[in-house]
């Protein structure tokens, strides 16, 4: 876990050692970071702007997933599910109940996490892909649920639209405005990620993914933290789920389906499970190389038009598996873990990272 | 040579340039707008784009070289692959907006929608579907348009024309194949159990057999509806449905046919099941099929202007109805207010002021009238159908067929 440091660099106390931020390169580079997410709005297309919002709320989600899964070691194929619930409630707190959008989202967060609580229950007796299947059932369960609810809730069958949103009373109208929405919240859950980490729940969190049975020898109460762990993550897909409303303006139960769900567990183990970072390279990795494979399809297109668009979709989605393999075999502990690496052999170069 | 260059050679020289030049000028000069199309070229219907398009450019290149160029407007179209995707269609529509101020947009399916209805009104944008719509939709003061009504409303229209043709008098028995969970499949069969509902002494659904999105087969399911003795089945979801229906009710010997829609009709379906198979079931829509023979005028425009590798089908004539109705709106649109300055205000109020007579359709859609009320027409709905015969696909009848009112569900 501990990473080399640069000569000179030592800490007084665990405290300083357990820091985020623990050295001025360090914050630096985040500074530099902050500069430039708040440049690219200025600079980048509309396109562009719209890619960076829809990363940054599927980076939430996976964010969640991280806790879930990586952190303490709970298989959940239902993040797309949880992600609606905070989508309907978000709507319909905001079109039905008049809540202006910030609690509405919070609010979002809240319901799935409650929700999460009735499909986390199983997991106090199974674990593994026995859990998983526990969770696709709560995949399954969401678009019937929410259909058979009253319309007056969710929507029933026609969804929920919301007009256009407002934030402390300004419009939220331009996709610049809402980048700035979505890429704050983003900033703020990975923040709140990376701290559970390092606190005692997230302490406990680890134990229990390593070894659940010695965890409760030691005293861990597992079914509160199993719990605990599925909260956390769904809070943060239900907070997803939220600015995705906001963001679409109009929700169905159509947009939440199973293959979005493994989207978000497959943008994480390219990341690496282990830390929230992984999320963030995971989803980042993954949106790219979407983005890439599908402007690739359109250029053949254009340059090959006796290859019919069917056959050049089948081409990209192939080439989409094959380059997630193919990182996979690379690194099989995700980007995070080679981006470790990397920072390790500069801190530590001349001298061979061993 | 200095004579030839001197000052008053100049002038006079300037002059007989800058008056060729404005002579050379056409009296209306053509204003050029920017129609968007949302397609999907790298999504799951991809293997239908060609064709899907084709109906589009054709019928827009059609208008430019005729009625455009003696309006004095011509329309670019911008194509933009959404890849069926309500994400990367509110992501792409900032970016229209911006660069290409469109005074229409042409939708292609449910993101389309589900993204930028809310959107439209603030935008002032009409967007003009191709596809039928579902109940869910059936809310008022929408700038989404389509020429085509509800799915239970186009399969309402078949099932009069079938209940009629029953031997004895009796309620035409209807059953229904679709998916849990997913909102517009499930709607189609709500609409047709209200029609079952609204007119009991002619329809009745005698069984509901819901099944996965994509099953493997529904053999079990059928042989469990067969128990109902279903005059027709309805698959209106997907190809997938209906090919193992297909082959569900011919594994258990029985003899019913399946009626389909057009995204999901006998030709796409035919890639799986002969069309020998086939035989004697449905596919129904608001608009002419394209082997129709009252279809030659827009089949010889299609065949001079069409320049991509998409083929004449059902794709695009249904594609071909939603360019017609789009610039016939913009026909009306610059009758109103002129060549020079179209937006889409004016073109959602050319949508809205009056009828859109079959003429404008060459015989591809009957009559179009909207009201604030709803996103489609609601009066005098009309459908044609196909059917498969002999491995053909013929058209069920030459006439149009009426669709029983229906009140919305």
């Amino acid at each position: 876990m501990s990473l080399a440091l640069p000569s000179g660099v030592h800490f007084a106390s665990h405290a300083e050692e357990l820091r985020l931020l623990r050295t001025r390169p360090q914050r630096a580079a985040l500074l530099l970071l902050f500069v430039a997410l708040a440049v690219f709005p200025v600079v980048a297309s509309n396109y562009l702007i719209g890619l960076a919002i829809s990363a940054s709320i599927t980076l939430i989600a996976v964010v969640g997933l991280q806790i879930t899964i990586g952190m303490a070691g709970l298989l959940n194929l239902g993040q797309s599910a949880f992600v609606g619930v905070g989508a309907f409630t978000a709507a319909s707190l905001y079109a039905n109940h008049g809540l202006p959008m910030l609690p509405c989202i919070v609010l979002a967060g809240l319901a799935s996490g409650l929700v999460s609580i009735f499909f986390a229950l199983p997991a106090l007796r199974i674990k593994g892909l026995y859990l998983a299947l526990t969770t696709i059932a709560a995949q399954v369960m969401f678009p019937i649920v929410v259909l058979r609810l009253p319309e007056s809730w969710f929507g029933g069958a026609a969804g929920i639209g919301i007009d256009q949103p407002r934030l402390l009373g300004t419009a939220v109208d331009t996709p610049a405005a809402f980048y700035g929405v979505a890429v704050g919240v983003a900033a703020l859950m990975l923040l709140l990620a990376f701290n559970l980490q390092r606190s005692h729940v997230g302490l406990v969190f680890r134990a229990l993914r390593d070894n659940d049975i010695a965890s409760s020898v030691l005293g861990v109460e597992l079914g509160r933290y199993k719990i605990m762990a599925f909260f956390a993550g769904a809070l943060f897909a239900g907070v997803a789920g939220g600015l995705y409303a906001f963001y679409i303006r109009y929700v169905t139960t159509d947009q939440f389906t199973i293959w979005l769900s493994i989207w978000y567990v497959g943008m994480l183990i390219v990341g690496g499970l282990g830390s929230p970072l992984g999320a963030v390279f995971g989803t980042l990795a993954i949106t790219a190389l979407q983005e890439a494979v599908h402007a690739g399809g359109t250029r053949a297109m254009n340059l090959l038009p006796a290859l019919s668009g069917g056959t050049i979709f089948a081409m990209t989605n192939v080439l989409l598996g094959a380059a997630i393999i193919f990182m996979l075999i690379k690194e099989p502990h995700g980007l995070a873990h080679r981006w470790r690496i990397l920072k390790t052999a500069y801190r530590i170069w001349p001298y061979p990272r061993g | 040579m200095k004579q030839l260059l001197s000052r008053r050679h100049l002038a006079t020289l300037a002059a007989g340039v800058f008056a060729a030049l404005a002579l050379g000028t056409p009296a209306h000069a053509q204003t050029t707008y920017n129609v968007p199309i949302s397609l999907d070229y790298t999504g799951p219907f991809a293997n239908v784009m060609d064709s899907w398009h084709a109906g589009q450019q054709a019928v827009f290149d059609w208008w430019n070289d005729t009625r455009g160029k003696q309006l004095g407007v011509k329309l670019a179209m911008k194509t933009y692959d959404m890849r069926y995707d309500a994400s990367q269609v509110a992501r792409t529509w900032p970016q229209i907006l911006a660069d290409d101020k469109p005074i229409v947009f042409l939708g292609m399916g449910t993101p389309d929608l589900v993204s930028l209805m809310k959107r439209l009104p603030a935008d002032k944008v009409p967007m003009i579907m191709g596809t039928a719509m579902v109940g869910p939709l059936w809310t008022p003061n929408g700038w989404h348009f389509s020429y085509r009504p509800t799915y239970s409303q186009e399969f309402a229209g078949l099932f009069a024309h079938l209940q009629k043709q029953l031997p004895e008098k009796r309620a035409l028995r209807i059953g229904t194949v679709s998916t849990q969970g997913l909102a517009g499949y499930v709607d189609q069969v709500n609409g047709v159990v209200a029609l079952a509902k609204t007119y009991p002494d002619r329809f009745a659904v005698v069984s509901s057999q819901w099944v996965d999105n994509t099953p493997v087969s529904v053999t079990n399911q059928i042989r469990e509806m067969l128990q109902a003795k279903p005059d027709v089945i309805l698959v209106g979801t997907n190809t997938a449905q209906v090919v193992a229906t297909l082959k569900a009710v011919k594994e258990l010997g029985a003899n019913v046919p399946v009626v389909t829609s057009s995204h999901n009709g006998l030709t796409e379906v035919a890639k799986a099941v002969s069309m020998e198979d086939q035989d004697g079931s449905f596919s129904v829509f608001a608009f002419a099929p394209s082997m129709d023979p009252s279809l030659d005028q827009i089949r010889q425009i299609f065949d001079k202007y069409n320049k991509s590798k998409g083929t004449w089908g059902i794709t695009a004539a249904q594609t071909a109805g939603q360019a017609l109705l789009t610039v016939a709106a913009i026909e009306r649109a610059i009758a109103a207010v002129g060549p020079t300055k179209l937006t889409g205000q004016a073109v959602y109020d050319a949508l809205l002021a009056a009828p859109f007579g079959a003429e404008n359709f060459h015989g591809l859609i009957k009559s179009v009238r909207f009201t604030k009320e709803a996103p489609f027409p609601t009066e005098d709905l009309a459908v044609k159908a196909v059917t498969a015969k002999g491995g053909q696909l013929v058209p069920v009848s030459k006439d149009w067929m009426p669709v029983p009112e229906l009140a919305k569900w």
